[in-house]
């Protein structure tokens, strides 16, 4: 029984406060411009935060060019120590590395007149640069970058030629290979005259280069020496951004000078705790401001509407009640200042949106909120508004019932 | 039955036969403001159930604040005994213990079921229809009647602005909604305190005639104050005795009211 009594009680002051609300309509809809003016634009400000920064980020960490820690300079790296390597937790892929005049190429398309010189690098399954393409396998396959692949208007599947030279006991020499192009990387993987190939392939180029035969692919030479072999560098991308400074830590450690984006990476980040505070800051500033407009008004409210007050006290309005009447129309003004802040921001968000779309990889967007941002800014703006209620509710309800009835 | 039983000799109107809806003894209400005081006394006040009571004196004189603690609105300084009848086969009520206790909801209650209100320019609420400011008491009791609100509406010659708001009506039309409010949940006492002070003396009689036949025909008590009123007697009312004096330091108004 007492819980269908205090239902009743409370629909009959959420009526009567609804009525006052929509009959002093300009007062009401004064507060809700008002407060939709302090919320669209932090909402737009917040939108611009997390749109830009949230792209960076995103980049940030999709780009695996982030995740690469390259080792400064040569050193001698054998096998077994890059194995160890691979299995360090954080590192993704790993490959060995010859060096790097060894690894040129000469590439000839039937499609195109002109011989390209382009570097080969080594891959391998798993490379974060040829995410989602086909790798290539055995002495016959390589990728090539984006560029080279205009260069030699050659598209995948097509079959190209290579060559390398080198001066052997006093001779000039040149052997060709027949290449198959199993994919074109995407543009942002490599950007000079490249192809992806086998490491096999790449050791063969040098093993060629440095005067040894290579049996499997019918090249002549001296006996290759096997046992013991080294390599002066290596590919290494670890799993996310996060993993960049400990394995370049532990490389660090024993002495191997690395270059990684960390510096880039932090920069962002850093930037995303800035503007979070200055986004934040502004907020507060922002809805303590409301706060203190809305407060204020509602409390002059009791003084202005006394009278009323005092009625609804005749009648037999209970304290309790009364409490709720500035409370209620507060949230009106909370709930419909936020649908039209909302609006106004779908709006900007929208045009700001068609104005950089042209500048924009697609999918990038420069504002954008989430929908839990849009409860949140509801959830803030409500607290916000019944803390401004609270007080005028309080001497609200302290309206004495016989106060304001005579008009002395 | 035994506490109402008439203790003072030579009071007004004694008559063992009544059923007292109001019965107050030494009842005292102290107000001080800018260094004058002011002493409402009430050595005995009885109401008995269906009458008609006048308050008659000049502003300032106490009768508001009486109506204020008759309507258990305002808290008196002192009581001897206070005690309220909410209706006819109802046992009274020990409103001085609820005063005590600060049981404020409690009066409330009684406020909102037994009293209807009259007040002096109309305190009607600008965002309800006529037919929702008369039908406020009832809305709160949750007393369903639409047709009541209708005849009491055609009574007071209001019918036709039933759905409009307060302020497109005239000060004497809004003060028959007033009454309308006061009457429509069936309180047992209508208190009114210059319910037409705003008016002129044309429309003051003609409302006034009318908010008795009412409250004769719907057997509810009622008390009125007014300040002036020539034909009070022609409507049949009992006048409260009502004496004003200035105390020997001249600080010190005090009004004895009782009947």
């Amino acid at each position: 029984m007492g819980r269908a009594l205090v239902l009743r009680r409370f629909k009959n002051v959420f009526w009567l406060a609804n009525r006052d609300y929509k009959n002093e309509w300009q007062m009401s809809s004064f507060f809700v411009i008002a407060l939709a003016a302090v919320l669209a634009p932090m909402m737009i400000l917040f939108g611009l935060k997390f749109g830009i920064i949230g792209s960076m980020l995103d980049n940030l960490i999709e780009d695996p060019r982030n995740r690469e820690i390259r080792p400064i300079g040569s050193g001698r790296y054998d096998r077994t120590w890059i194995e160890n390597l691979r299995s360090q937790t954080g590192v993704n892929f790993i490959v060995p590395r010859t060096r790097a005049i060894a690894a040129t190429i000469q590439l000839k398309s039937e499609k195109a007149s002109r011989i390209l010189s382009v570097e080969m690098l080594p891959t391998d399954r798993g490379d974060p640069l040829l995410n989602g393409l086909d790798i290539p396998t055995g002495l016959h396959q390589l990728v090539l970058s984006e560029s080279a692949a205009r260069k030699l208007k050659a598209g995948k599947g097509d079959k190209i030629s290579g060559s390398l030279a080198r001066r052997f006991r006093g001779r000039s020499e040149r052997v060709h290979i027949d290449l198959t192009v199993v994919d074109i990387a995407k543009p942002g993987a490599f950007s000079r005259d490249g192809a992806f190939a086998p490491v096999y392939l790449v050791e063969s180029a040098e093993a060629f280069r440095d005067g040894q035969a290579v049996p499997a692919l019918g090249w002549k030479g001296d006996k290759p020496k096997d046992a013991g072999r080294t390599y002066p560098s290596f590919r290494l991308y670890t799993r996310s951004i996060y993993d960049v400074e400990p394995i370049s830590k532990i490389l660090l450690q024993q002495g191997i000078e690395v270059r990684t984006r960390a510096a880039d990476i932090e920069i962002v980040r850093n930037m995303d705790r800035n503007l979070s505070a200055v986004f934040w800051l502004i907020a507060v500033i922002g809805l303590i401001g409301f706060s203190f407009s809305l407060g204020a008004s509602l409390w002059a409210n009791v003084d202005r509407k006394r009278k009323e007050l005092s009625v609804l006290r005749l009648v037999g309005f209970r304290t309790g009640d009364i409490i709720w009447f500035p409370v209620i129309q507060s949230l009106f003004t909370g709930v419909l200042g936020w649908v039209s802040a909302s609006l106004i921001y779908l709006g900007v968000a929208y045009t700001i949106n068609e104005m950089f779309a042209s500048q924009l990889e697609s999918g990038d967007t420069v504002c954008r909120l989430l929908p839990e941002h849009f409860l949140i800014a509801l959830g803030l703006t409500c607290t916000a508004a019944i803390l401004a209620a609270t007080l005028a509710g309080y001497r609200a309800a302290r309206v004495e019932p016989s106060e304001g009835l005579r008009d002395i | 039955m035994s506490s109402f039983s008439n203790e003072r000799l030579g009071a007004p109107n004694p008559s063992s036969s009544r059923i007292l809806i109001y019965h107050l003894r030494d009842v005292v209400k102290t107000r001080e403001a800018e260094g004058v005081a002011f002493r409402l006394l009430v050595p005995s006040l009885q109401i008995a159930m269906g009458e008609k009571v006048a308050l008659i004196g000049e502003s300032g004189s106490g009768k508001s604040t009486l109506l204020d603690m008759l309507s258990m609105t305002l808290k008196p300084s002192e009581i001897g005994s206070f005690r309220f009848r909410p209706g006819a086969g109802a046992e009274p009520v020990d409103i001085s213990e609820h005063w005590r206790k600060n049981r404020l909801n409690r009066l409330g209650d009684l406020r909102r079921q037994r009293i209807g209100y009259v007040m002096q320019t109309g305190g009607l609420l600008p965002y309800l229809t006529v037919r929702e400011n008369i039908g406020l008491s009832r809305r709160l009791l949750n007393m369903p009647g639409d047709e009541m609100i209708e005849e009491l509406a055609g009574n007071l010659g209001i019918r036709r602005h039933l759905d409009k708001l307060p302020h497109l009506l005239s000060v004497g039309e809004r003060q028959r909604v007033a009454i309308g409010r006061a009457l429509a949940h069936r309180p047992s006492i209508v208190i009114a305190d210059e319910p037409t002070a705003s008016l002129d003396p044309i429309a003051a009689e003609k409302i006034m005639s009318l908010f008795i036949e009412l409250v004769d025909e719907l057997h509810i008590t009622v008390i009125i104050a007014s300040h002036a009123w020539r034909h009070i007697n022609r409507l049949g009312l009992r006048h409260l005795s009502h004496v004003t004096r200035r105390k020997e330091n001249g600080h010190t108004t005090e009004t004895v009211v009782s009947g």
